[in-house]
């Protein structure tokens, strides 16, 4: 790796006034196992100048139960999470994720908020040495469009910028199936809306903001929850398609459905016709197959991704069979 | 003779040792007056304590195999996707590729060579089974092995095989590694109960 300054931050403030002091040159790292990567293929035009150390921050990392939901430290690390029994239990896709992310020894490092933090895999913006200066890097184009784009997005790309690059989280679609808050240095964010793609950006997060903790509504009564993902290879590989759904069932009806799709879209992705589709109904082959085409209906693959879209239909109508009570 | 005296930069009082005067201002006046130079990291390595001068670009690979002569700890991908470079760090298995020695101060590494000098039954259990074939690989695994037997003495196969979902061998030697983790785990269980007899 090319050199840079490194910085123990002892609080937050701290953390926080690193940021503001190297104005938008430096990078936060919790786990490194995304960052690092990125930094030894010099994928980025701009090499990070420093980088802020958040592990020598006391209180991050902690898993709270209380009697109005969860809440978890920004550094907790994912094989903690997909261990917690209270998460397996009553948080179930949650646990299911972390257990499915990347492999054991990412989970050890991994942090709840470096995955959700974490950049975009397409292979033309992840290629070494700046190779591909795409839109996404401030560049003049889009090389995937032309080139070979079959873990691309199947929902299309951003209007004004065209990158078809997908979330790659496995987090990320159960945070928001359990309508989790990302709470920061600032404020307080909806899991919903904390994801934005720009250049350079995979959240809505400003430059010097860090991610704190993550808050979970308690389940209501008759809820349940279910995470599956698709991978090229069981362990290690990225998502090709996942799925986070959880229901509230009520006298054997659906009351209320948040179904969150990733690794298909440029942010995750909710299935808010499957969530419409499948409310009020009684959960059976036939009404979560119903449901589940909606995303067919929804898709618009590009020259090499259609077979994505059966794995998101499948995903989805498997996920709600899941939580039928 | 007179004894020699500390005084204190702050306060003048005085200290029979450096220690005490040490402790005294680091408690009165929260600082140290012989801080360690930036960039020294202090490490235990299978049981042996390190003062090392390191980049803030160094991995805590680089830093076991090339400092420190290690060479049991593999580089096959420096991308994190792999496992050849595993260590136990502060009882995590981790990859040492993709961790800054810089963030290890005053942690406790083990590596292969600490699990082999402890006459651990994972290594003969590995050269009975012939867990390897080039044997690059295989102190990544041994040492994966090693840490999931520190946290569950009484794995299943199956919690073996998911242990080492992270590790791979280009010599396909898969099937072997299970069989040797069992045989291990059930070795030391048996020492334990003869332990407590
Ligand atoms: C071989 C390999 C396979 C992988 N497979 C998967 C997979 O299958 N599924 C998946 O989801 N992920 C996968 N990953 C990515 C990995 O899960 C994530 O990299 C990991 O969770 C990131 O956590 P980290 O703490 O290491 O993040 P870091 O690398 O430390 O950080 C990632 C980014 O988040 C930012 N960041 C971190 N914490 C904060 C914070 N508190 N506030 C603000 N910004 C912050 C950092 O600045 C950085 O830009 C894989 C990675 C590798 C190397
Ligand atoms: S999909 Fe996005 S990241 Fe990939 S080449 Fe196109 S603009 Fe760049
Ligand atoms: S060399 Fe570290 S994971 Fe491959
Ligand atoms: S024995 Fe050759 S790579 Fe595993």
């Amino acid at each position: 790796m090319k050199k840079f300054a490194h910085l123990n931050a002892r609080t937050l403030e701290e953390a926080v006034s690193f940021l503001g002091s190297y104005g938008g040159k430096a990078e936060i790292i919790a786990g490194g196992t995304d960052l690092l990567g990125k930094m030894k293929d010099e994928i980025l035009p701009n090499y990070p100048e420093a980088l802020i150390n958040i592990k020598t921050i006391t209180d991050l990392d902690y898993i709270e139960e209380t009697g109005q939901g969860l809440r978890i430290g920004a550094l907790t690390r994912l094989n903690d999470i997909a261990e917690h029994s209270g998460i397996r239990e009553k948080y179930t896709a949650l646990a299911q994720a972390a257990e499915r992310t990347a492999s054991p020894h990412i989970r050890e490092m991994g942090t709840l908020s470096g995955n959700i933090c974490q950049d975009i895999r397409c292979w033309y913006y992840r290629n070494p040495n700046n190779r591909f200066p795409c839109l996404r890097k401030g560049g003049g184009r889009c090389y995937a469009i032309e080139g070979d784009n079959r873990y691309h997005s199947i929902f299309g790309g951003t209007v004004e910028k065209g990158c078809y690059a997908v979330h790659p989280s496995d987090m990320a679609p159960a945070l928001i199936a359990l309508n989790a808050s990302v709470k920061t240095s600032k404020r307080t964010i909806k899991s919903d809306e904390f994801f934005k793609t720009a250049v350079r950006k995979t959240t809505v997060l400003d430059r010097d903001e860090i991610v704190t903790e993550f808050e979970f509504p308690a389940p209501a009564k008759g809820s349940k929850s279910h995470f599956i993902k698709f991978a090229i290879r069981k362990s290690i590989d990225f998502p090709i398609v996942n799925c986070a759904t959880s229901i509230i069932n009520e006298a054997g009806k659906v009351k209320e459905a948040r179904i969150c799709l990733n690794g298909v879209y440029i942010k995750p992705y909710r299935a808010a016709k499957a969530e419409e589709d499948i409310c009020g109904k009684t959960i059976d082959e036939e009404t979560a197959d119903a449901a589940a085409q909606t995303i067919v209906s929804e898709a618009r693959p590009m020259k090499d991704n259609a077979y994505m879209v059966q794995i998101a239909r499948t995903l989805v109508k498997r996920t709600i069979l899941a939580c039928k009570e | 003779m007179e004894k020699h005296a500390y005084t204190c930069p702050y306060c003048s009082e005085t200290f029979d040792a450096l220690e005490n005067l040490k402790s005294h201002m680091l408690q009165a006046h929260k600082t140290d007056p012989i801080p360690r130079p930036e960039g020294v990291i202090r490490l235990t390595v299978n049981g042996e304590e390190h003062s090392i001068r390191v980049e803030p670009e160094w991995t805590l690979y680089y830093v076991v195999h090339d400092i420190l002569g290690l060479t049991g700890v593999k580089l096959f991908c420096d991308r994190g996707a792999c496992g050849a470079c595993t260590v136990i760090l502060n009882g995590r298995s981790v990859l040492s590729c993709m961790t800054l020695a810089i963030e290890c101060d005053g942690m406790t590494v083990e590596t292969a060579e600490g699990i082999a000098n402890k006459n651990h039954p994972l290594v003969e259990n590995y050269v009975k089974h012939h867990c390897m074939q080039c044997g690059y690989c295989t102190p990544g695994f041994v040492v994966t092995s090693k840490a999931l037997l520190d946290k569950n003495p009484n794995p299943s196969a199956e919690e073996v095989q998911q242990a080492l979902a992270g590790n791979l061998c280009r010599c396909g030697t898969y099937p072997q590694h299970t069989k040797a983790v069992l045989e291990t785990a059930q070795q030391l269980a048996e020492q334990g109960k003869e332990a407590k007899k």
